[in-house]
């Protein structure tokens, strides 16, 4: 069984309604409370990312099922401008807006599993997985 | 979206009752620095009992407001956070370590009594 | 099993059965079936004989073989008992129809061991999963009761509680513990809350790290976390590793702790007069 849906991130407003979705879909997975708090807050990093530096994206939910465990995926998807050093924005404290630069090693250790891929010009996808404990 | 900030002697008491969105959060961080320039007040308690989510963004404004209120001679006290939103703020590397916290409200208003004597 | 040889075993089932039982039991010394009663391990070869005959007749019928299994389980006979004797029944069975069978070809002799294999593998096969789902079932149920030993909350007096550790720490662990840390704090008001590490063998940075986390955790809830049980080995590991654990309060014993703890809550421990047995007050009463 797979659900899938997304919220569009245009607005800023649109950051509150993607994570609340989340926090939902989370819910009804059976994630418990801090876990919950874990994805939800995951989900407002990568669309705020979204809304600052690309302007326009999505962020679309997945209920994943493997033979012994399930899980929420949560993939953030835009066409902006792309990350130039890999590297160096998963580095803790780095920022090129003046934010805290907590936000995409903070996605990586809010959730189990996490993936960026991104090409200058082209846009960047973010991948994050979290398993039902 | 505007959050109330009450007047109690020299105190103002905040509790945010709401789902912060960045406009929200930005307007309050003005809305008090006014009110604490305007009413004099020597000490702020910020609630945040009923906030369930608190990302890098909301966590700088309000790191921020500690500090720019410091400045302008007002300590604040946050208080309430919930462990679900302090487990999440350690995940994302957000310390906060230069910001007072509590309980409560209660305590929280204990705790300015007792550093603004220091 | 083709008709021939099924009688052959069939018809001689008792020679089989007593050659497996004498091999069995030559093979029992220095095992630690040892410790077993002769009469109950000889009757217990015994129905194990009769199970593997049955299961010529029977192929499907599984289930008193099953029943079987779960007795030797229960009573913890090793799983060796059942790979061992499995093996001596094959190579016994083997044995015996050969010196039956008048000639003995090569085909012959191959389709002889496989047959015999056919035989007994399944019966091998589902008892090791008996044993392996056995051991799963047994060990997913220490862990659940690992998990609920896993991080006691003890509230000792209004506004301050201790958590004591004991036992390994890993990420798994920490995060549970913090859970429990935290959402304790809230139940009980406490504003203090004494971990207490002097059950915690190994103090490595993985494991500081997460103490760290949860120190800062439970300063962002509005509570003070104060360590204690730092043990010289301990502290002289969390030194040479370049842990900084400057940042929050830590203390050798419990009861130093305590001691600060009351100190934060404004609180001190005051003997009463009548209980006193102080030297000079007992010099002074006698003036
Ligand atoms: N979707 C994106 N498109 C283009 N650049 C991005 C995107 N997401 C992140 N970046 C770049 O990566 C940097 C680090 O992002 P990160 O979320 O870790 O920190 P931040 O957004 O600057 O601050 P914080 O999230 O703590 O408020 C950003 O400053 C930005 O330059
Ligand atoms: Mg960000």
């Amino acid at each position: 069984m797979e659900i899938k849906s997304c919220v569009k991130i245009r607005k800023e407003w649109d950051i509150v309604s993607a994570r609340q979705m989340g926090r939902e879909m989370a819910k009804e997975l059976g994630f418990g409370t801090v876990d919950q708090a874990r994805i939800a807050t995951a989900i407002s990093e990568l669309a705020r990312n979204i809304y600052l530096y690309a302007e326009d994206g999505q962020i679309d939910y997945e209920v994943i099922t493997e033979v012994n465990r399930r899980g929420i995926k949560i993939t953030a998807h835009d066409n902006g401008p792309g990350i130039e050093d890999l590297g160096r924005v998963m580095e803790d404290g780095y920022s090129t807006s003046g934010g805290l630069g907590a936000g995409l090693p903070g996605v990586k250790r809010l959730m189990n599993h996490f993936d960026l891929q991104s090409e200058p010009g082209k846009g960047t996808t973010v991948t994050a997985i979290k398993w039902v404990r | 979206m505007r959050i109330p900030i009450l007047k109690l002697h020299n105190y103002l008491l905040v509790s945010i009752q709401v789902d912060l969105d960045d406009q929200t959060a930005i307007r309050f961080q003005e809305d008090l620095l006014d009110k604490i320039h305007k009413s004099g007040a020597t000490g702020v308690v910020i609630d945040l009992t009923s906030v369930d989510i608190i990302d890098s963004f909301i966590a700088k404004v309000l790191g921020d407001v500690v500090t720019m209120s410091d400045l302008m001679g007002a300590k604040v006290v946050l208080t309430g956070i919930q462990p679900a939103v302090a487990m999440t703020l350690i995940d994302l590397g957000v310390h906060m370590q230069n910001v007072p916290t509590a309980l409560n409200l209660e305590q929280g208003l204990i705790k300015l009594r007792q550093e603004l004597e220091e | 099993m083709p008709e021939v040889l099924r009688r052959i075993v069939l018809e001689h089932s008792d020679e089989v059965a007593a050659k497996w039982l004498k091999e069995i039991a030559e093979k029992r010394k220095g095992d630690y079936t040892s410790s077993i009663s002769t009469e109950l391990y000889e009757s217990t070869n015994r129905e194990f004989v009769n199970n593997i005959f049955a299961s010529i007749d029977h192929p499907d019928e599984i289930a008193k073989l099953d029943a079987f299994a779960e007795r030797i389980i229960n009573l913890g006979w090793p799983l060796s008992y059942i790979t061992d004797g499995l093996q001596s029944f094959r190579r016994v069975t083997i044995d015996f129809i050969l010196t039956e069978s008048s000639s003995v070809e090569t085909v012959e002799f191959s389709k002889i061991l496989t047959v015999v294999d056919d035989w007994v593998e399944p019966i091998i096969k589902q008892l090791v999963n008996q044993y392996s789902g056995n051991w799963e079932h047994t060990v997913s149920l220490q862990r659940l009761a690992l998990q609920e030993l896993s991080a006691p909350l003890i509230p000792v007096m209004e506004n301050i509680t201790i958590m004591p550790l004991i036992g390994t720490i890993d990420t798994e662990r920490a995060k549970q513990i913090m859970e429990n840390l935290l959402e304790g704090v809230m139940k009980h008001n406490s504003e203090v809350v004494l971990m207490d590490i002097t059950g915690v063998p190994v103090v490595d940075t993985m494991v500081a790290h997460h103490i760290i986390q949860a120190a800062e955790a439970v300063r962002l809830i509005g509570a003070t976390c104060i360590l204690v049980g730092i043990r010289p080995e301990i502290a002289q590991t969390i030194v040479n590793l370049g842990i900084d654990l400057s940042n929050f309060p830590t203390k050798s014993s419990l009861r130093k702790g305590f001691q600060s703890a009351l100190e934060i809550t404004n609180r001190e421990i005051v003997n009463l007069d009548n209980s006193t047995n102080d030297m000079t007050d007992i010099l002074d009463s006698l003036k």
